[in-house]
């Protein structure tokens, strides 16, 4: 009955002698190997009937018979080690049959010691393994290709982000224009108040030609009387201030645009050491030019603060935030800049007194798009652009914000030392 | 396995003694299969947590993992450790040629572990009168996640490694048992030291 039973196993079953013989094959072997009697099969080397993977079997079947203990192979690493074909040879597909193998020690009072090899056919979890890893690279695949869009659409927010850096540089362009305008009104003013003076002035001397020609002799001239007919003192006082006065309308004109240039317009790409106070002292001045009513005022500890950084991304982000202060303010009131310098960080903080953040709104700020601003007046983009400069500076943004009170926003940057150049 | 399983120290000193003796058999073997010259620490036996047991095995990200079960009068798995080191002097040894495919190197990280942890097994095994059975080894990475999310507190380990000086390879093989063994393992050595 044994006999019967181990013929019929559903696993391939060979026994081999000490020299390699084959004393005993199951029908799972016997069925896919030439057909002729199992009979002739017997004594011949298990290396002569499968010599494909000859050096394998003999390296394996040595280490039970040393060891004596069992020796595994899988179909992963060894796929085919016996040349059997799988699956249906009529109505399927004929494949090769990928193989587990086992080998272990047995003995028999007849033959002494011997080793068993037990061959299952693993065709089916091996071609469900093999499918899966198919799918695996193809979700891999769709993942990889998912991932360049999401890149691409970063390319494409960065973009916005640096529209809307273009449209608050030109707002900040249209305030500073307006402001143009008003030195320039009141030179303009005095300037014409200068030529009526002077119309009066070249009267006088006119005057002054005509008297002095008729009364050559006498009687002596009424200089002091002409005089005051002219103004004259008026004259000689007010003169110089006008003058002055325009000459100094004339220089803020020239600041501003100047500021201007420096601050909003400069490209400067790459890091650098700044003064920091510098700075913010010149964003202060484009900013109270555009929002005056607020009282701008900066602090240092210390006085002086100088900062390794990327000039461009951190100046629009403390612009952003201090923008968003003077935008919270209606009527009178402060935004103030703390800077503070430790040795392992710097802190930029903007307190204002102005409306408040609501509570729900606090979570969504640093959102891009997100705004309570009215359509078309903002596109919320300023506080994620400040959060994403902050970010590449390795430094965090903080808020804290009292409905009605005001608002703190700080920004705390990591100490970086500038990297030196090889 | 909710308390830790506490061996005395008669009840260790036994232990560790018979896996000095298996695992001296364990190199003799592969001593003796490949040809060469192997070194073996003394083993070392302690109680660990999931977490130990982990930071025990991946203790660098220098190296290639198996286990294996094995299953009869004791249950458990043994983990080894195999270096990326001297692999290829020790696969020439087991007469694979260079240079080794990914399968050949998988293979004979497989054999390697299965040699090992054989001998090692069946030398405890036969000392302690046990019957085991050592199932197919299998490759795996070890990660912090899972091994965190296992279903016992405690268990007792024992943990040598091997050194083959010629080509600067070393081994390192675990064993882990379950809680039913280990009460049948303190029984047993109860009775040997009686």
């Amino acid at each position: 009955m044994f006999e019967q039973l181990v013929g019929k196993l559903p696993v391939g079953i060979c026994i081999v002698n000490e020299a390699y013989q084959v004393i005993f094959l199951n029908h799972f072997f016997l069925d896919r190997m030439p057909s002729q009697p199992a009979q002739d099969y017997i004594s011949t080397p298990v290396t002569t009937l499968f010599p494909e993977q000859a050096k394998f079997l003999k390296r394996r079947i040595k280490s039970v018979f040393v060891l004596q203990h069992p020796s595994f192979s899988y179909w992963q690493q060894r796929p085919h080690i016996f040349p059997f074909k799988s699956s249906r040879p009529i109505t399927g597909e004929e494949t090769q049959m990928f193989q587990n193998m086992e080998i272990v020690p047995i003995s028999s009072p007849e033959h002494g010691k011997l080793a068993c090899i037990f061959l299952q056919d693993v065709t089916a979890q091996a071609s469900y393994y093999l499918a899966q890893q198919e799918l695996a690279a193809a979700l891999k695949k769709e993942h990889e290709e998912q991932l360049a869009l999401i890149k691409k659409l970063d390319s494409a927010q960065s973009q916005l982000i640096q529209a809307e850096k273009m449209a608050s540089t030109g707002q900040l362009a249209a305030g500073i224009a307006h402001e143009i305008n008003n030195p320039i009104g009141f030179v303009t003013a005095n300037l014409d108040t200068l030529r009526e003076y002077g119309e009066h002035l070249i009267g006088l001397c006119d005057a002054l030609h005509n008297r002095i020609l008729a009364h050559q002799e006498a009687p002596p001239i009424p200089v002091e009387q002409l005089l005051d007919d002219y103004h004259y003192d008026l004259l000689k006082d007010d003169m110089p201030p006008l003058i002055d006065e325009s000459r100094e309308g004339l220089d803020r004109v020239r600041d501003i645009v100047e500021n201007l240039k420096k601050f909003a317009l400069e490209d400067t790409g790459g890091w650098q050491s700044i003064n920091l106070n510098d700075t913010l002292d010149q964003m202060i001045q484009l900013i109270s030019v555009q929002y005056k009513t607020p009282v701008f005022k900066v602090t240092s500890h210390p006085d002086v603060i100088n900062l390794y950084c990327e000039p461009g991304s951190l100046k629009q982000a403390v612009m952003n935030i201090a923008l968003n202060a003077a935008q919270a303010i209606e009527g009178k009131g402060f935004v103030k800049i703390e800077l503070r310098q430790s040795a392992v960080s710097t802190s930029i903080k903007v307190i204002d007194n102005g409306s408040g953040i609501e509570n729900q709104h606090v979570k969504k700020i640093f959102d891009p798009f997100f705004t309570t601003k009215p359509e078309g007046l903002g596109q919320g983009l300023g506080l994620s652009v400040a959060y994403t400069a902050i970010e590449k500076h390795q430094g965090r943004i903080t808020v804290s914000s009292n409905l009605g009170k005001g608002t703190v926003f700080e920004v705390i940057l990591p100490l970086i030392e500038p990297v030196p150049e090889t | 396995m909710n308390s830790v399983i506490t061996l005395s120290e008669d009840q260790r000193d036994a232990l560790q003694e018979l896996m000095n003796i298996s695992m001296g058999q364990a190199a003799n073997s592969l001593a003796h299969l490949i040809e060469t010259q192997i070194g073996i620490s003394i083993p070392k036996i302690s109680s660990v947590t999931p977490s130990e047991l982990f930071t025990m095995i991946k203790q660098s990200n220098d190296g290639f993992y198996t286990r294996q079960s094995f299953l009869g009068d004791i249950q458990g798995e043994v983990m080894s450790v195999v270096s990326h080191h001297g692999l290829t002097e020790v696969a020439s040894l087991l007469e694979y040629e260079a240079p080794l495919s990914q399968a050949d190197t998988e293979e004979t990280i497989l054999e390697l572990s299965n040699i090992l942890a054989g001998a090692c097994l069946a030398g405890l095994s036969s000392q302690l009168e046990l019957v085991t059975n050592l199932n197919m080894p299998t490759l795996f990475s070890p990660n912090k996640a899972s091994f965190v999310d296992l279903n016992w507190q405690h268990s007792l380990v024992m943990e040598v490694q091997f050194d083959i000086e010629l080509s600067s390879f070393s081994m390192r093989v675990v064993f882990c048992l379950d809680r039913p063994s280990l009460i049948k393992l303190t029984e047993t050595l109860d009775e040997l030291l009686s």
